[in-house]
């Protein structure tokens, strides 16, 4: 089944060929895309890696609430730092099914959460795009749909500090469209060839929101970073996420709408 | 006459002795060629303005896309100079450095870096851009370096007329 589908960001044009999640075609292969929080999600702000303001942070669970997953093969290659939409040839739609919430605290030993998985014509994703959503409610979240039904992303843990322990919940409603060029690691991704298979990730860089001890206080990003302090009362507390760029594709970048 | 080779007995000798001298001593000879070329220059920095001194550096060649064809650092000034070889069509630079990283494309044309396209990608490592991370896929040496080329060839067909 191919289909045209509205994205934010996509460019989807006369030429643009749209690809939903499930529908294979001869020389296709597979993307698998991956949500990663990174060990600051898993392990937590600890160590060297304290939060810009001198907090330990370990989180019993991190929830983020994804949607409007797309894999692209863009001609040119997309610059995110230009922002704009990537100028898609093929797009490939991850059929989620609606909003999907992931748990960031609970990956495996390489920090990588298995979001969808889809059939793509051969080429190289060299974008993605995706939203971060308030989370619907239902059964399909269980008690954290109960709870946090309409929040995009929760951290739930506890931080220490000079002796001091405070469990915390911090609640963000936020909706953040993310636009992101190439993958940026150990290495490229998203060659996908016929019949193979290939992975894409977006990756949460949490040190965005909290800062960074072993980074200069005056490092652009723990300025923009919101810290813990201003919530070391405890407790179900709002954080504003707006303005910060958390989504990436491993170390490469994305451009951020907030809404 | 800057130097001269004696004749006579002496020169006899010496002689002699060159032919008599061991082959290695050629060895200690340093010779050098030098030929213009054309390069890509690779300038990794922060949009703050800061370099992205000793940046990881990985550039990818056109038809083997996934596997790193050259890898090396910046200098101190976020630099890194490489010179591709006869495969046209997209090469891609990565530069890397504590935990922010970018791609810059050039297409490398077999007639030329005239042909040349540039794009960088950038990556801030602060919300709102202030600290985008940039690399930019300078292709200025080679145009220099292309128009000397193609001054030099005009210069021999018209000596040839």
């Amino acid at each position: 089944m191919i289909r045209k589908r509205g994205l934010i960001f996509a460019a989807v044009g006369a030429s643009v060929l749209v690809i939903s999640g499930g529908a294979a075609r001869a020389a296709d292969g597979e993307i698998a895309l991956f949500a990663n929080g990174e060990d600051l999600a898993t392990d937590g702000f600890v160590g060297q890696k304290r939060t810009r303001d001198g907090w330990e942070l370990r989180f019993d669970h991190i929830f983020v609430t994804v949607d409007a997953l797309a894999a692209h093969q863009t001609e040119p290659p997309f610059d995110a730092g230009a922002g704009g939409a990537p100028a898609a040839v093929v797009t490939v739609e991850f059929d989620t099914g609606g909003p999907v919430t992931l748990d960031l605290a609970a990956a495996g030993d390489d920090g990588r959460l298995l979001v969808a998985e889809a059939a793509a014509p051969e080429g190289h994703y060299n974008a993605l795009t995706w939203s971060v959503v308030p989370a619907p409610g239902g059964d399909w979240a269980g008690d954290w749909a109960e709870n946090w039904a309409g929040q995009s992303m929760v951290f739930i843990g506890t931080a220490t500090k000079d002796g001091q322990t405070v469990p915390f919940t911090l609640t963000s409603d936020d909706t953040h469209a993310y636009a992101c060029g190439e993958y940026v690691g150990d290495e490229r991704k998203g060659f996908v060839t016929a019949g193979g298979a290939a992975d894409l990730e977006i990756t949460f860089h949490l040190d965005h929101v909290f800062g960074r001890a072993d980074k200069p206080a005056d490092d652009p990003m723990n300025l923009q970073a919101r810290g813990f302090d201003a919530f070391a009362g405890g407790g179900p507390q709002a954080i504003n996420l707006a303005g910060l760029h958390i989504g990436h594709v491993g170390e490469g970048h994305c451009a951020v709408s907030d809404r | 006459m800057p130097s001269a080779i004696a004749s006579g007995p002496v020169g006899a000798v010496v002689a002699l002795m060159l032919l008599a001298a061991p082959s290695p001593l050629l060895a200690h000879g340093a010779l050098l060629e030098l030929a213009e070329t054309r390069a890509v220059t690779v300038h990794a920095h922060y949009d703050t303005g800061a370099p992205m001194a000793a940046a990881q550096v990985a550039v990818f060649a056109p038809d083997d896309p996934a596997t790193p064809w050259l890898t090396g650092r910046t200098d101190d000034d976020g630099r890194f100079t490489f010179v591709p070889d006869d495969r046209a069509g997209r090469w891609a630079v990565q530069a890397r450095q504590a935990g922010h990283g970018a791609m810059g494309y050039i297409t490398w044309g077999a007639a030329g870096p005239g042909e040349a396209t540039v794009l960088a990608t950038a990556s801030p490592a602060a919300p709102d851009g202030l600290q985008r991370l940039v690399l930019a896929a300078c292709v200025v040496w080679a145009c220099i370096s292309t128009a000397l080329y193609l001054r030099r060839r005009r210069a021999e067909a018209g000596e040839a007329r």
